[in-house]
């Protein structure tokens, strides 16, 4: 429940607008991107409906519109547009999607901490079902990097690391492939469908995001050594590392 | 009720629009001249010129003159060392501090220098709508224009220069977007927009989708130096070269290290007639395939110099500057997730873009023609204006949603630095992060923000240190204190912060790395109010000034016709004598600061001349009439 600032009556928290006065309501902690913008809690949405929805409620929203309000509006709309941007750009991407789907459901992914604990950067165990392809990768990598200090010839170093990728990008496309497989079953769960049967998708959703992200690290390793050698491939793949990166 | 306009502050001008029923305008001066150099000089007596004037100090007075100073909004000295090499100017500031410009014994700050440049759009557009016979002419509020790839720091210089002339900056908005806006107008159209725009000192590129009267930016990138004034360099280097004198401009000379002003052998006055020089040719050089770099002699070079150049010349020696913009277009649409192709329609802003090299280039790039059919110069200050309308008028036909330009973080342990609002997020946006302490009851944690892309804390910019106080005593690790990073519509930060355990809203102070403290603002407004008066007169000295100088001109120019032996048959004895007179009282007078005695030579010298005037005048109608008989004959 939300409290009107302006006229002291109470709305329901999925409310923007005070059903009383039709004023602009302070944002509360809100955690449901979905709810906030009005899509059910389903893993493929349609980006346009997405989009249309994000622009109705930027005009709704934004502090251009509030310039002449009360304080205590305009921290509402200062509030509720920065909270639309982020919900709109967590949603707008598969993977950020079902990253935000996991946590409101209680299933965080494991993520790194906060600054101040200072962990941030400790690289994860590769998990079990990639260990195979992790370890022949660090061995052609190794050995790359061996040839390269002895001054071999850059294509044919090139060349190597090219097929060295290719694997672990087949083990990409395949974790993608589940993804898609397990959000169209997260979407076809009825609404009172028991909570272990949803635990069980969401569980499966996350092992295979966190294997993604693994995989997705393997690949920026493997653009990182290109690099050095003055060879980058622009495009493949190194995109979808960029952590907004557009679905397309 | 009082006016609000929309202001490009520009690196070499700076203009000011405002909406008139619906439509954005620009106001110009009498001359019809919209362009208002951003170059302030101080004379001898403290008076303060501003625009063309000071420009014309350049040649004068280039020691007490400075110009470029967009260049140094937000910075510190570290920063502009060897930018300050190329200026006449001395720029001095402790290491992780503002930057301080001395001009003519006075140390400003590049806020404070901006502020003048602002106060004269102020001025320029009162007596426009005191022209136009507005009741309350009063303009108080703005919006102004930054280049969307300024980092906070120089987005709040940008704002503290707004306070400190005297106006509420409404909104900072991003110079590319202004000017999407203001092509908006008449074809609201959808569709994908890239904006190049290339300036005097800075490049941006941003990329739009338009929908229903959403401008969306998906992304942006920039270089917040490169622009017109490196291209000037570049021929100002080619020109001393040529004439052998080992000049200092930019370091690139026998004596690299030497501060500009101390370069004995080139003197500031013989700079700035190369840099004018250069400058005409550059303009020529995007009409015509040839031209030529034409200096008069002076002290310094008693021949003087003339160097024929060609267009292809120019484009092969600034090839290089114009090939530094296409590493930014590249990020910026390859974060907005495009092609070049996928781009409907593109976007040319700022003086540099009518270089034919760089249209060329743009062309090439997105396979299509780029759209200028508006005055690139003048296309930011009418999408400001538009802005500046939505803001005030509630209307909602249009709405703006930018991005910020980088990505902001904290220090993390090991000085790496931990991301919290990412780049080409739309703002408004927001960021939280968990903070702990470290020691039993600690009471207090230090905060160091950066903006940046880079992983490392020392290759960011710092924006500020923070420290958070009031903690409440408890075993080392068991608070939890939520900051919050807040970017409004400006791209500005804020920050707060609250221990969660105790809801305790926790203290913070502020020292922003490169930018004035509140305190520093308000004793620059006080002292601007002291200013104020002085700065009165100053303006009413201009004026006459500029008033006489359209006197002298236009009576030079009757003596100097070639009927004029003719002219002169009509005139009484002695008649020709007074005028001489009256012409050489008034440029005396001029050149002197006693505003009273310049009114009064003025006035004397219009009445010595109302004659002769007269008698050109009938001599003009005679022959019109005389020529319409021939005609009817």
């Amino acid at each position: 429940m939300l409290e009107c600032r302006s006229c002291g009556a109470g709305a329901p928290v999925d409310e923007h607008f005070c059903p009383s006065c039709s004023r602009i309501l302070a944002l509360a902690r809100h955690g449901d991107y979905f709810s906030f913008l009005g899509v059910e809690r389903h893993l493929n949405l349609d980006l346009q409906d997405l989009e249309r929805r994000f622009r109705d409620l930027s005009r709704k929203f934004h502090p251009d519109y509030y310039y002449n309000a009360s304080p205590s509006e305009r921290l509402a709309s200062l509030e509720r547009s920065s909270y639309l941007n982020d919900a709109y750009r967590a949603l707008r991407n598969p993977v950020s999607r079902i990253e935000h789907l996991l946590a409101i459901e209680g299933l965080p992914p494991a993520k790194s901490e906060g600054a101040a604990s200072g962990s941030g950067h400790s690289t994860p165990q590769p998990p079990a079902t990639l260990l195979e392809e992790v370890f022949a990768l660090n061995e052609e990598l190794d050995e790359i990097r061996e040839l390269r200090e002895s001054g071999a010839d850059g294509e044919m170093l090139r060349a190597r690391l090219d097929s060295a990728r290719k694997p672990i990008e087949r083990k990409r496309d395949e974790h993608e492939e589940q993804l898609r497989v397990l959000s169209g079953q997260w979407d076809a769960l009825p609404s009172d469908a028991a909570p272990e049967q949803k635990k069980r998708t969401l569980e499966a959703l996350r092992e295979r995001l966190l294997e993604r992200n693994y995989i997705n690290n393997l690949l920026a390793s493997i653009e990182r050594e290109l690099a050095g050698f003055g060879l980058s491939t622009l495009g493949s793949g190194a995109e979808s590392q960029e952590p907004d990166a557009q679905s397309r | 009720m009082s006016k609000v306009v929309g202001i490009d502050l520009g690196t070499t001008n700076s203009l000011v629009a405002y909406v008139r029923d619906g439509m954005p305008v620009v106001i110009r001066d009498a001359s019809g001249d919209a362009l208002v150099p951003s170059v302030v000089s101080l004379g001898e007596d403290a008076t303060l010129f501003v625009g063309r004037e000071a420009q014309r100090r350049l040649l004068t007075a280039p020691s007490r003159t400075v110009y470029s100073v967009k260049r140094f909004m937000g910075r510190g000295i570290e920063d502009v060392t060897d930018e300050a090499k190329m200026l006449p100017f001395s720029v001095s500031g402790e290491a992780g501090g503002v930057v301080r410009i001395g001009v003519a014994g006075r140390e400003l700050t590049p806020p404070e220098i901006s502020a003048f440049v602002l106060r004269e759009l102020k001025h320029r557009a009162e007596e426009h709508f005191r022209q136009e016979g507005e009741f309350d002419f009063e303009v108080d509020r703005a919006v102004i224009t930054v280049p969307a790839y300024f980092n906070d720091a120089q987005r709040t210089a940008t704002r503290d220069a707004g306070r400190l002339a005297g106006l509420e900056v409404l909104r900072i908005i991003n110079e590319p977007t202004a000017a999407s806006l203001a092509y908006g107008l008449d074809r609201k159209n959808r569709g994908t927009i890239a904006v190049y725009d290339l300036g005097g000192g800075t490049f941006d590129i941003s990329i739009l989708k338009v929908e229903d009267g959403v401008f969306q930016v998906l992304s942006t990138n920039g270089d917040t130096h490169l622009g017109g004034d490196d291209i000037d360099r570049l021929l100002m280097l080619l020109v001393l070269r040529e004439m052998e004198i080992g000049g200092s401009v930019a370091g690139a000379s026998t004596k690299p290290d030497a501060p500009y002003n101390e370069t004995a052998d080139a003197p500031a006055e013989f700079i700035q007639s190369i840099r004018k020089a250069v400058i005409q040719a550059k303009w020529d050089l995007s009409d015509l395939e040839e031209t030529d770099i034409e200096i008069p002699p002076s002290a310094a070079a008693p021949r003087g110099y003339r160097r024929h150049i060609t267009r292809r010349e120019f484009e092969a020696l600034i090839q290089p500057l114009v090939d530094r913009t296409l590493e930014p277009v590249r990020q910026a649409l390859s974060d907005a997730g495009l092609l070049p192709k996928d781009i409907d329609e593109v976007v040319l802003v700022g003086g540099s873009t009518r270089i034919p090299l760089v249209r060329r280039m743009v062309e090439g790039l997105f396979e299509r023609p780029p759209h200028s059919d508006l005055n690139p110069d003048e296309v930011v200050a009418l999408g400001a204006a538009v802005q500046a309308d939505i803001l005030v008028s509630g209307r909602r036909e249009m709405l703006l949603l930018d991005v910020t330009p980088l990505s902001l973080g904290i220090e993390t342990m090991g000085g790496v630095v931990s991301k919290i609002i990412l780049r080409n997020s739309t703002i408004p946006a927001s960021g939280r992060e968990m903070f702990t302490t470290g020691v039993d009851n600690q009471t207090a944690v230090d905060i160091h923000v950066l903006q940046g892309e880079r992983e490392l804390a020392d290759d960011c910019r710092s924006l500020a240190r923070f420290r958070l106080r009031g903690i409440p005593p408890m075993p080392a690790g068991l608070p939890r204190i939520e900051v919050r990073f807040q970017i409004d519509a400006n791209g500005i930060l804020s920050v707060s912060a609250t221990e969660l355990r105790t809801a305790i809203e926790q203290a913070i102070e502020v020292k922003p790395s490169y930018g004035l403290t509140e305190q520093e603002v308000e004793r620059m407004l006080i002292e601007s109010f002291e200013h104020a008066e002085a700065d009165f007169d100053a303006r009413l000295l201009i004026d006459a000034r500029n008033e006489a100088e359209s006197v002298i001109h236009a009576t030079e120019k009757s003596l100097r016709r070639p009927d004029f032996s003719v002219i002169a048959e009509e005139l009484q004895p002695g008649e020709l004598q007074r005028i001489d007179e009256g012409l050489a009282a008034l440029k005396d007078a001029i050149g002197g600061s006693d505003r009273e005695q310049i009114h009064q030579r003025t006035h004397a010298l219009n009445h010595a001349t109302q004659h002769l005037a007269e008698v050109i005048m009938n001599r003009s109608v005679r022959e019109a009439l005389a020529g319409k008989n021939v005609q009817d004959v």
